[in-house]
């Protein structure tokens, strides 16, 4: 279980003003928003990578921001953290990549063949031949592939908790629904708690099992796909509006 | 900078709900200012500091990677090397040339041998492959781990339970400082060596002339000196690029701004320090 209580965090101005937000295990949440209203910011601060400036998450009832450097690395172990470019390492190939994704003490005692096989079995969850992708680097691979290493790189050390930082940004239709379906397969099979920072609502909202939205640094709505489809709410309308491509001023009149 | 006044809610009511504003005054300006620069250097220190002391306990823990270690030598030692002797060379061809222009008709020529090997030894062999040190490597270091900055690499480097100084930081720091005094080294024989063949080329003064007087003021501390400020550059060089590099914000933009700034600081402090070291050695 993920549990945000009050998280304030600000740069020049304010981004989070008291997030108050929880994920339960094994659940799937979709955390939507317009850009600036602190998505990734939250997703950050789930294991630690922005320190809030109040407030505090829990993870499986350990503390993110209270505990010592110990506790962060164990809490960090439980996550794996899909970056919205990939965030691979340039100089490393994909098989360096992902393995970087094991945690270090058990990479430096597993031998090779035994890092392999947790590699290639990472490719092959997300739908990577690993024979064809294992040698490349980073700048031979497409941007799908790309986000797909990440994936395989962030579930390598099998962790409890994955989050998503706007995994289908930049990514063609086609490619965007591969990830899509790729991240409901892994929370199913993998059994694990999924948060996912978005803008693509529609399909998000199929993999979700709940929905928050965030607005001016705050939680403005909470509930499931269904309920969040019926909300009366204007931004939330104006969010669906546009999704559906209506071509309209009402997320700004929202704002 | 502005001073915000405490005020009560009438006041508020009238400034439309804002506390009331006193124009910036020059004085309020000059110590904000001076303020901030102030927070700024004791931030670059704090930082620097810090990145020194976990470089220091992961190695002293066995926790620093060999092979990025191995892998940065060989980066910045041998792929460096052509353009250490190249200016390792020209040091010593300038300096014969120059001592030879002045020492012509007035004083022995064999003092040539002591001017070129003194001048080398102490001074332009260590500042002189620092400073392309700085362009070669430095740079580099900046430039790459600012980009891996603005790119959320160092952002994945820690959500995956792995610390950017102890992985990307320490092993550079360590290379610098092992390779620097050899790259030191290896100019200061090539520039004695140019020299001493400048000089027979030029003023005709014979390789046992140039010896004599270079034997003549020669201390072996010297070499110690030399290969000793190598590995007090070699350290602080990598050390500031890694700083500047880790502290990278704002995109390519950002990675152009990095790197020029870190080229600065790392040749000033390269300066500084080479202006302590007599002070603290050569008295």
């Amino acid at each position: 279980m993920v549990e945000y209580i009050q998280v304030q965090k600000a740069f020049d101005a304010p981004v989070l003003s008291g997030v108050n937000l929880r994920v339960e295990s094994g659940e799937t949440m979709s955390v939507v928003g317009h850009s600036g209203t602190g998505k990734s910011v939250l997703l950050k601060t789930t294991i630690g990578l922005i320190t809030p400036d109040y407030g505090d998450i829990r993870l499986h009832g350990l503390s993110v921001f209270h505990s010592d450097r110990r506790t962060i690395a164990r809490i960090r172990r439980k996550a794996g953290y899909v970056f919205q470019n990939a965030a691979l390492f340039d100089s490393m190939t994909v098989f360096e990549n992902v393995s970087q994704g094991l945690p270090e003490d058990q990479l430096r005692k597993m031998r090779f063949r035994e890092v392999l096989k947790r590699v290639a079995e990472s490719l092959d969850l997300v739908n990577l031949e690993p024979r064809s992708v294992l040698s490349k680097l980073p700048a031979e691979l497409s941007g799908g592939m790309r986000k797909r290493v990440g994936l395989a790189r962030a579930i390598v050390g099998r962790p409890e908790i994955l989050l998503y930082d706007e995994p289908v940004t930049g990514l063609d239709p086609v490619n965007a629904a591969i990830v899509h379906q790729l991240i409901a397969r892994l929370g199913r099979e993998l059994g694990v708690t999924s948060i996912l920072v978005t803008h693509d609502i529609e399909g998000a909202l199929p993999i979700s099992d709940r929905v928050a939205m965030l607005d001016r640094g705050r939680i403005r709505f909470e509930g499931t796909p269904q309920e969040f489809r019926d909300s009366d709410d204007k931004l939330v309308r104006a969010f669906l509006e546009r999704d559906t491509m209506t071509p309209s001023d009402t997320i700004l009149e929202a704002v | 900078m502005q001073v915000e006044l405490e005020v009560g809610p009438e006041v508020r009511a009238t400034t439309g709900g804002h506390a009331a504003r006193l124009p910036d005054s020059f004085h309020v300006r000059w110590l904000g200012s001076l303020g901030r620069r102030a927070e700024g250097l004791a931030r670059h220190a704090g930082q620097i500091a810090t990145i020194f002391w976990k470089s220091l306990i992961a190695l002293l823990r066995g926790q620093v990677s060999m092979r990025a270690t191995v892998r940065e030598m060989y980066s910045m030692g041998v792929q460096s090397l052509p353009i250490v002797l190249v200016t390792g060379v020209l040091s010593g061809v300038v300096t014969s040339q120059q001592g030879g222009y002045q020492f012509t008709g007035s004083v022995p020529l064999y003092v040539v041998g002591s001017v070129v090997v003194s001048s080398i030894i102490l001074e332009l062999g260590p500042i002189l492959t620092a400073i392309v040190f700085i362009g070669r490597v430095g740079a580099r270091i900046t430039a790459e781990l600012g980009t891996m900055k603005v790119s959320e690499q160092i952002d994945a480097l820690q959500s995956l339970g792995r610390d950017p100084i102890r992985t990307l930081g320490a092993p550079r720091i360590i290379a610098g400082t092992l390779v620097l005094p050899i790259l030191v080294g290896i100019a200061d024989l090539i520039g004695i060596v140019g020299g001493m063949l400048t000089a027979e080329a030029t003023i005709g003064l014979g390789r046992e002339a140039f010896l004599y007087g270079a034997r003549m003021f020669f201390h072996t501390f010297d070499l110690y000196y030399s290969v000793g400020k190598g590995m007090v550059f070699g350290f602080i060089i990598p050390l500031i690029a890694v700083h500047m590099g880790l502290r990278t914000y704002g995109g390519a933009e950002g990675v152009g701004r990095a790197t020029t700034a870190s080229v600065v600081y790392m040749i000033l402090a390269v300066l500084i320090f080479d202006a302590t070291f007599p002070m603290i050695f050569l008295r």
